[in-house]
């Protein structure tokens, strides 16, 4: 929409002018050898390997033919394509009666059910899957407790289900948020049109309301895809190899096998996560119904009768319940002395606090460096990127938005060993690699969490009307001023959402990390856990340790909530 | 926005400055093993050697290896201190160590059947460790099964859907108990072995330690795992007993210096620091609990601590060839994973059919059903490779890409899969013929 | 842009009837805020009903009120007898037309219109046929098939209505239906609108703050201020005899006068401070505290002045309105309009005249 009426404003372009102002050109280079330099090249050096013939090196296609000759790939591949699709199914179940419910209604403590919403995006590593293990597990609580009474047990975490349910806990916020934007952008007298008309009910939220806010919902929904096609953390840990990303990951660090299948692995995630990317945007083509509506408040909020409001409070009760369980099970493991085959551990104790609290304010300091600077970065190239894309008609601008996107797709430890192979032969002045840098850590990091603070800034830009923009322009200031005095201001919303989101991913991301940690005195807090969750000691500090990291990352985005909603609250007062 | 760019490039600087400062009593050595390990080692190695500090970096073997090949052009690092040999066997094809004569003294060749240090000075066994069957008491009781004693129990039908272990692609040690049972009982009955027990396996875990883990937490019933897992589970209060079967493994930890290490002198000092008596004396802490390969100090050791040196379970073993194991390494991680791993549920369902149908051929004797149901076990221990195949050029070549390579590595895989996944079906039928027999 | 057909007969296809609408003692409030008071008005069927008055009087409220998107605190709603105000809005057959329009952007224009037909369960044939029906008579019959977006203003608005009328209700409620149009449409569009209501017989309510499109298209006018029903009746009653200063004041111009009125019986007279008098007519009703309200057209304005105390002031203001010259005449502080026709070849007077105005007794009115 923007984009048609962007193109009717703009004078029509002599063919031998610049398509851009010298500011916008140089912008576009600028972050174009940012993503040369820091995905492209690193990334291209490691999967170059799938089009070579092992051993001569030399350039073949051979290594894709045989992926889809080999019966383990094949498999693999529907394993992980059947895994993404049914972790967004459950995800949606999760995410809609959530977002629905605090949107929709009067309801007390709408705000504290999306934070909490927010939660579950950070799970640590490792000891997520170890509390979900002893909550949800073949001999974990519920099981244990459903065995007893009643002589069944739930296989919750078996097998390609397992993926399926921690997955969907893990990524269901991204439907959370975006679903729950969409749907409070709706305009409400869609809505009491419909009523108006004789629609109520389940009819009338399937019939108006979901397909309004299809846009946000295809938008979380695409990613949770892409992000659960693409992971291997969470599989590996629940012994799942036959899917894709883990055989990728499995193949690529196996000792000292020169396997191109790994690296020709890697270059189908990327594909095919680009494509999930564009074929959703594909979709929503023309659809963005969000941005033509203007005013309205959003939906009404109803009051809810008695027996509604029971219902509901149930029915967020239990999503949360069971979304923040592994959290709950974490904070249990923190505080228990022997937790093993019983519902509740043997006992509780105080003691593993004590023990990670000495060493864990470097790595609490470190994290906060490195997650505040990376989401710092991925803001400014979001904020960039966003406005390029959309604003500009500077050739091959979307190159930049795909080639960011990409980065998604990439396996974190893909991107590890290709920054060493780039920048290790990199010399700093007195000799040491680049590569050895802790700088390199935050970069690293900052191109893992790009898609999430673009996704955000690009949002946020789109619902901001051009005409603003020309009316500033109008009055005198240039492009450049505009962007400062009138469309970064009004974007804050969406680059503060963009900022959370990458801050706190980043911030328990381990996997492109744990290549790149040079000395424990540049240790994050996710490598930390990492290293106590290698022994039966270390399993309750490392809880401790991870208890402490949610909080710290809680603490940060209720923070940053809080001023997001100062923020708006001014701006809705000027209005 | 531009002021936190302006930051992230000052601090930038700043670390520059920092790391420009070389510590002059620096060492810094790449580990797979936990805190548990390192920390009081790091203590005691600071405590003898003044001024100078040791830097760990917590990486797991595989990632270790990754490291050091990558960053060979300009090494930051001094030493690696894993346990797997083979890892070492490949730093050390690769060019990636340097050699040295330790100056330690009273350190025999061998501990059990197993060379303790690499002969050609690259790497040196420091420690010793010793493969055995973990298991959860609460789990044992709670599911009424019985104690095990040795490998074989653990194939046996009580045991179905309740045992655990490494992958030996991703593990070392387990590599090397795969290769030990191959080594000792041969190829094809080795084999035989491997898979009547695996038909048991309710998982198969990427990491070691999601071994113990399991078992620790009760998911899995019995692990496969070295005796310093159980033994700190222990120590931390986890409800898990041990043994050694009749049959151990040794399992060496080996520390090796890096070629082109930046602090050679103090890696030298590392080492000779870890072989010393005050080093190996380290290894007897509850937390650590490793067997030194010093037999000296096992006098300090405190009563029923396991001496590989004296006890005849750990003599018991096998010759083990270091350079036949090397040879194939790649083809044995490959089978496991392409037989089992990745058919573990096909596998599984023929064990579960043939455990049924024996339970009642043992009420009721069946010699038709008896001869079927071996035909299915003989089927499911069929391997795809002959032993000498294995170590042939051809095959060899698949997975490092030599010259001489038959075919790629991906389509070995996919032969190996085909074969598997359509005997495991043959057998199923045959069992399933059994079945209607044994009523 | 001959819209909405005048031909042929299409809403013969579509059954509506005319009922009456009554509004009994409603009261609602917001909090402390009470919108609307004791508000009590009886629609009679088949007639174009207004509530006109300024923004924040609460004639949106009240329209969706009977729509059912608010609560009455008080008082019930009734359509042709039965008291809808317990139903909730998807049962009360009551067609409201958005003033965003509120067409959904992800549905086609036939989409849109056949919409509550499905929610009635109709057969997808006379769905067809009745979606087709609707958009002909709003003239859009061949834009079927765009998208809202596609269309203009003016189109936007026809398919709104043409929404609200196929589900054939009870009652028609149109909410600022004209405000998102220019000038000319809006024209245009209100003859139609009344036209269609005319064809269709059915009882329209119709909110606006324009008293010109009260005017011209209603039979009657509630006319509302601060949540109060202030007066009701045609379009001329309101102007010819406004019960309240604020009726006057807001339907068309008035010129209002302070003074106070002396004597009793047939001798009451009203005097300004500047000591002009006006007799009032016998038999006319003169509320306390009322003051002297007379409309542009009705004063004459006389040059000089034989001395007799007049209503007298400086032209300070001359308008040519085309078949009218507006005066604005500066008196004792305020400024009093008055209207003369334009016939060519008379004489005008001059801004910076002195004049005295002429009121007719028989023509001034007597307002609080």
């Amino acid at each position: 929409m923007s984009l048609a009426l962007s193109g009717a404003s703009s004078k029509p372009a002599r063919p031998w002018r610049l398509p851009g102002t010298p500011g916008q050109i140089t912008l576009a280079l600028g972050i174009g050898a940012f993503l040369l330099a820091f995905l492209i090249v690193p990334v291209g050096s490691v999967i170059y390997v799938a089009f070579t013939e092992k051993g001569t090196g030399g350039f073949t296609l051979v290594n894709f033919a045989d992926f889809f000759r080999t019966d383990l790939f094949l498999r693999s591949f529907w394993n992980s394509f059947y895994v993404s699709a049914a972790t967004v199914v459950l995800a949606s179940v999760f995410a809609l009666p959530l977002a629905y419910i605090t949107t929709r209604f009067d309801f007390r403590g709408a705000v504290i059910v999306q934070t909490l919403g927010f939660l579950p995006l950070i799970m640590p590593p490792f000891v997520g899957a170890v509390s979900m293990q002893l909550l949800f597990g073949r001999n974990g609580t519920v099981n244990l407790l459903l065995n007893d009474w009643f002589g069944f047990r739930i296989p919750f975490m078996e097998g390609l289900n397992g993926v399926i349910f921690v997955q969907a806990i893990h990524y269901f916020p991204f439907i959370l948020i975006n679903l729950s934007a969409a749907l409070r952008n709706i305009d409400r007298s869609m809505e009491e049109a419909a009523q108006n008309l004789g629609s109520s009910g389940m009819r009338l939220f399937r019939r108006i309301v979901l397909p309004l806010a299809m846009p946000g919902y295809v938008a979380g929904a695409s990613l949770v895809f892409v992000k659960v096609f693409d992971d291997l953390a969470t599989p590996l840990l629940l012994n799942v190899k036959d899917m894709l990303a883990p055989q990728a990951y499995l193949r690529v660090t196996s000792i000292g096998i020169a396997d191109p299948m790994g690296y020709v692995i890697s270059v189908v995630l990327i594909v095919v996560s680009v494509l999930a990317m564009w074929v959703s945007a594909l979709a929503l083509k023309g659809r963005d119904y969000a941005t033509t509506q203007r005013g309205g408040g959003g939906l009404a909020r109803r009051r809810m009768r008695p027996w509604e409001s029971a219902v509901a409070y149930g029915v967020v009760g239990l999503i949360l319940t069971l979304v923040l369980a592994p959290h709950i099970g974490l904070l249990l493991l923190s505080f228990a002395t022997i937790w093993s085959f019983s519902p509740l551990p043997d006992g509780f104790t105080l003691a593993h606090y004590g023990r990670v609290f000495g060493e864990s304010s470097l790595y609490i300091k470190n994290t906060l460096i490195y997650a505040t600077l990376a989401g710092g970065i991925d803001v400014v190239l979001g904020t960039a990127i966003a406005y390029l894309v959309l604003r500009t008609k500077l050739v091959g601008r979307q190159w930049l938005d795909w080639a960011a996107m990409a980065a998604l797709a990439v396996p974190g430890v893909v991107l590890g060993i290709g920054y060493l192979r780039t920048f290790f032969d990199v010399r700093m002045p007195d000799g040491t690699p680049l590569a050895t840098l802790w700088i390199v850590i935050v970069l690293a990091l900052a191109i893992r969490r790009l898609p999430y603070a673009l996704r955000a800034c690009y949002a946020a830009l789109q619902q901001i009307s051009e005409s603003l923009e020309e009316a500033a322009e109008n009055l005198g200031a240039t492009k450049a001023r505009t962007v400062r005095r009138i469309v970064i201001p009004l974007m804050t919303g969406g680059i503060l959402a963009g900022f959370v989101t990458s801050f706190a991913t980043a911030a328990v991301e381990l996997s492109a990390t744990l290549m790149l940690v040079q000395s424990n005195a540049d240790a994050p807090l996710a490598y930390g856990l990492y290293v106590f969750m290698q022994s039966a000691a270390g399993r309750g500090p490392g809880a401790a340790l991870g208890v402490i990291a949610v909080l710290l990352v809680a603490a940060c985005t209720l923070l940053s909530q809080y001023i997001l909603d100062r923020n708006q609250k001014n701006r809705g007062a000027a209005r | 926005m531009i002021r936190s760019a302006a930051f992230a490039a000052t601090l930038a600087l700043a670390s520059f400055a920092a790391t420009g400062a070389f510590a002059q009593g620096k060492v810094t050595v790449v580990t797979s093993f936990s805190k548990d390990v390192t920390d009081p080692i790091k203590s005691a190695f600071e405590k003898a050697n003044p001024g100078t500090t040791l830097d760990v970096q917590n990486r797991n073997t595989n990632a270790g290896v990754k490291y050091l090949d990558e960053t060979k052009s300009n090494p930051q690092v001094d030493l690696f201190w894993a346990s797997a040999p083979d890892a070492f066997e490949v730093l050390k094809g690769k060019g990636l160590l340097q050699k040295y004569t330790p100056k330690a003294e009273g350190i025999p060749a061998k501990i059990g059947a197993y060379p303790i240090n690499d002969p050609d000075g690259f790497y040196f066994g420091f420690a010793a460790s010793g493969y055995g069957i973990m298991w959860n008491t609460r789990y044992q009781q709670a599911n009424d099964l019985p104690e095990p004693k040795e490998w074989g129990d653990l194939a046996t039908a009580p045991y179905y859907d309740h045992v655990a272990i490494a992958s030996p692609a991703r593990s070392g040690t387990t590599h090397l108990t795969i290769e030990t049972i191959l080594q000792g009982e041969g190829w094809d009955k080795g084999w035989r072995t491997i898979k009547e027990m695996a038909g048991n396996f309710q998982t198969i875990t990427e990491r070691s330690f999601g071994v113990p883990e399991a078992v620790n937490s009760g998911q899995v019933g019995y692990g496969i795992v070295i005796d310093f897992f159980a033994f700190s589970a222990q120590g931390s209060g986890f409800p898990v007993k041990f043994v050694y079967p009749t049959v151990t493994t040794v399992v060496p930890a080996n520390v090796g210096i890096v070629a082109n290490a930046p602090n050679t002198k103090n890696a030298q000092a590392f080492v000779d620091f870890l072989l010393s008596p005050a080093g190996q004396e380290v290894l007897l802490q509850p937390a650590i609990r490793r067997l030194p390969v010093n037999p000296a100090v096992y006098a300090k050791a405190p009563e029923g601590y396991p001496n590989p040196f004296k006890d005849p379970r750990f003599a018991a073993m096998t010759m083990f060839d270091v350079n036949k194991s090397g040879a194939r390494t790649d083809v044995v991680d490959t089978l496991f994973d392409q037989l089992i791993s990745f058919q573990l549920d096909n596998l599984k369902g023929v064990t579960k059919a043939i455990h049924e149908v024996e339970g009642r051929l043992a009420k009721k004797d069946n010699p038709q059903a008896r001869a079927l149901i071996k035909e299915a076990r003989d089927l499911v221990a069929a391997m795809p490779v002959a032993e000498s195949e294995a170590a042939s050029d051809a095959i060899r070549g698949a997975f490092t890409g030599s010259k001489e390579k038959g075919a790629r590595q991906a389509e070995l895989e996919q032969k190996w899969a085909a074969f598997a996944k359509e005997n495991y079906a043959k057998a199923k039928a045959k069992v399933d013929e059994a079945a209607k027999l044994a009523n | 842009m001959n819209a909405i057909a005048k031909t042929s007969a299409p809403e013969a296809a579509l059954h509506t009837e005319a009922l009456d609408v009554r509004i009994a003692g409603v009261n609602l409030s917001y909090g402390t805020n009470h919108v609307l008071k004791n508000i009590d008005l009886d629609i009679r069927a088949g007639e174009f009903f207004a509530f006109l008055g300024p923004s924040g009087c609460g004639k949106t409220t009240l329209l969706r009120l009977i729509a059912g998107f608010n609560t009455a605190d008080t008082g019930t709603v009734s359509v042709g007898g039965r008291d809808i105000g317990n139903l909730p809005p998807w049962k009360r057959d009551v067609g409201l037309v958005f003033q965003s329009y509120a067409l959904w952007p992800h549905m086609s224009v036939a989409q849109n219109v056949a919409f509550g037909l499905e929610e009635r369960g109709v057969p997808r044939a006379d769905i067809r046929r009745r979606v087709a029906t609707a958009l002909e008579i709003v003239g859009l019959g061949h834009l079927a098939d765009r998208r809202p977006s596609q269309l203009s203003g003016g189109q936007q608005q026809r398919v709104a209505l043409a929404r609200t009328v196929v589900i054939e209700p009870k009652v028609l409620l149109l909410d600022e239906p004209l405000s998102n149009l220019d000038a000319k449409m809006r024209v245009q569009v209100r003859r139609e609108l009344r036209d269609l209501q005319q064809r269709l017989g059915l009882t329209t309510i119709f909110v606006t703050h324009d008293q010109e499109e009260a005017n011209t298209v209603c039979d009657r006018i509630a006319v509302m201020s601060d949540g109060i029903v202030q007066q009701v009746g045609t379009p001329m009653e309101l102007y010819e005899r406004p019960a309240n200063l604020f009726v006057a004041n807001f339907l068309g111009t008035a010129n209002v006068v302070e003074g106070r009125v002396a004597g009793a019986g047939a001798d009451r007279v009203f005097e300004t401070a500047s000591g002009w008098r006006l007799p009032v007519m016998s038999g006319i009703e003169v509320p306390a505290g009322a003051r002297l309200v007379f409309r542009p057209q009705v004063a004459r304005i006389a040059e000089g002045g034989d001395g007799a105390p007049a209503l007298r002031g400086e032209i300070v203001r001359r308008e040519f309105l085309g078949s009218i010259i507006r005066y604005g005449i500066a008196s004792g502080g305020q400024e009093i309009t008055v209207d003369e026709p334009f016939l060519p070849g008379q004489a005008q007077h001059e801004v910076g005249a002195n004049v005295a105005i002429d009121v007719p007794a028989s023509a001034a009115l007597w307002l609080a």
